[in-house]
């Protein structure tokens, strides 16, 4: 894959609080990114298939970032409907919740997620995660093809 | 199957219904005199002419108490108490067999073998059945509130369980927004805030941290009976050395002295040993007041009664200690006996340990000298396992 200005990352996220913590940590992250928002699942499908206003800069976001408690469609449908799409599984996704309990790691992780992440306490621990997690995205982006 | 009809089948409140009689005589003259007999007593009176008849009944109904007539035509009283026995809704419910036979022994023993609760004999004395039957009625009454109370109060139970679960787990957020955000403001105004205000921004963090540990002790105290537990081999010693390690740097600070004779592995929960281990080392270690070295002892030992086996362990301190006047207290939820300034805590660990031990079979106690030091004692029951 050939290096790209910046990471595009979906932000799938009903917490106002939650969307604002991210956009500021990814404003200081280490690699660079473009932010998109969609506030629950239906959302996010529509603007992934192009509805709605959609259409990433480059297309294809590189990363998603996801929630699991939201209004409508939630992040674990969400997460089964992406990557029972053809045209959407390559896409990685790492959950980004508040849930701590066992059956819904194992159950993300089942359905494909890419990373499970429990939102730490901290605004600080916060933005460290995020770049940990869009640092290590963008560096696997930057691999030659095998 | 020994008890048929469990709490689980009381709905709340749904049982005013009549206790229900069955009266089984081949004599109709018989059942209209015992049935006018026994109207007063507000029951519901359900006849049979034959033991067939009842048997049929007792598939229908639930009843508090069986008068049966031994001598019968086809079925006799004998067979059809057998017979109806081997129906679960009969199992516990007495029967009073009502006979002209002779006070004969065997027949006694044929009755009791059949689990008869009773038996009157014939010419029926009036008062002597209606007073029987009363004392059938009153048992089955009592009976019936109780499970009925008992239902009630483990929904209710069940519900605030359910409740804590829900509002903690959903409290945790709006907390981590408002730690996280006063964080932020802290770091973008710090050069524009005065001193007075970054400290307001500083109290708004603590209290925000304060109130997440109590949110995740409540969830940890809600989560206690709602998960299973998995019973299995557990290093004790190794868990300790586990808890030990996560505060090493408390040890080391207070230059504390811990000690432990070789713990056992046993079988149980590794949550249960992990929650209560930490809270208790914790405890030793928080509640000194810096006049001595905190010394910690934990130890383990086999107790209780050849039919009960436990393991016991013990957590000795030499901490300021604990009045004996709050001995029941301190293991109540939320219960803190000193000012959180002072010692800082939630008051949720000791009525999570004790609600985990009391779970898994065992109990929870202290012994104190106030100035002097506590020990812990709590017992797990000893399954024999690993040998």
């Amino acid at each position: 894959m050939m290096p790209k200005g910046a990471l595009d990352i979906l932000l799938v996220e009903d917490n106002e609080g939650d969307v604002e913590m991210t956009r500021r940590a990814l404003s200081r992250a280490t690699t660079p990114c473009t932010l998109s928002v969609a506030n629950n699942g239906n959302q996010a499908l529509d603007y992934l298939h192009g509805e709605g206003g959609g259409g990433m800069p480059h297309g294809r976001p590189d990363l998603i970032l996801l929630d699991i408690n939201m209004p409508r469609m939630d992040g674990k449908t969400f997460l089964r409907t992406v990557k029972h799409d053809d045209s959407l599984k390559a896409i990685p996704v790492v959950m980004f919740t508040s849930s701590e309990s066992p059956a819904d790691i194992r159950e993300c992780y089942e359905s494909y997620a890419s990373g499970y992440v429990v939102k730490p306490f901290d605004g600080r621990q916060y933005a460290e995660r995020l770049d940990q997690v869009v640092n290590f995205w963008g560096k696997i982006g930057e691999l030659p093809n095998a | 199957m020994s008890v048929v009809r469990t709490e689980a089948d009381y709905a709340p409140g749904a049982h005013n219904a009549p206790p229900k009689i069955l009266l089984v005589d081949d004599r109709p003259e018989n059942l209209l005199a015992t049935e006018a007999l026994l109207r007063p007593l507000g029951a519901q009176i359900v006849t049979a002419e034959s033991g067939e008849a009842a048997l049929g009944h007792v598939l229908e109904h639930t009843f508090a108490m069986v008068l049966l007539d031994v001598q019968m035509p086809g079925m006799d009283g004998f067979e059809t108490a057998q017979l109806m026995q081997t129906r679960p809704s009969m199992q516990g419910v007495p029967i009073v067999f009502v006979t002209a036979i002779s006070k004969e022994d065997h027949f006694a023993t044929r009755a009791a073998g059949l689990g008869a609760a009773d038996y009157i004999f014939k010419p029926i004395n009036p008062d002597i059945l209606k007073s029987k039957v009363k004392v059938y009625l009153d048992l089955y009454r009592q009976r019936e509130q109780i499970l009925s109370l008992n239902a009630t109060l483990r929904q209710s139970n069940e519900e605030l369980e359910r409740f804590a679960y829900v509002c903690s787990h959903d409290m945790q957020e709006p907390v981590r927004m408002m730690n996280t955000y006063a964080g932020f403001l802290a770091e973008d105004a710090a050069g524009k805030l005065d001193d007075g205000a970054l400290r307001y921004v500083q109290y708004i963090r603590d209290n925000a941290v304060r109130m997440q540990k109590m949110i995740r002790d409540i969830l940890t105290f809600s989560r206690v009976g709602r998960e299973e537990l998995h019973l299995e081999a557990v290093d004790s010693q190794k868990i300790l050395d586990e808890v030990l390690a996560e505060v090493r740097d408390v040890i080391e600070a207070r230059k504390a002295i811990v000690t432990s004779s070789a713990l056992p592995t046993i079988e149980a929960s590794p949550t249960l040993l992990r929650v209560v281990l930490q809270n208790l080392v914790g405890n030793a270690l928080k509640f000194h007041d810096g006049s001595r070295t905190p010394e910690i002892n934990v130890s383990a030992r086999r107790a209780g009664s050849r039919g009960e086996p436990m393991w016991r362990f013990d957590v000795k301190d030499n901490g300021i200690g604990i009045d004996p006047a709050f001995s029941e207290r301190i293991f109540t939820m939320f219960q803190r006996l000193h000012r959180s300034e002072e010692y800082p805590g939630t008051g949720i660990g000791l009525a999570t340990c004790r609600k985990f031990i009391r779970l898994c079979g065992g109990d929870i106690v202290f012994s104190s000298s106030p100035g002097m030091g506590t020990t812990f004692t709590f017992t797990l029951p000893d399954t024999g396992r690993p040998q």
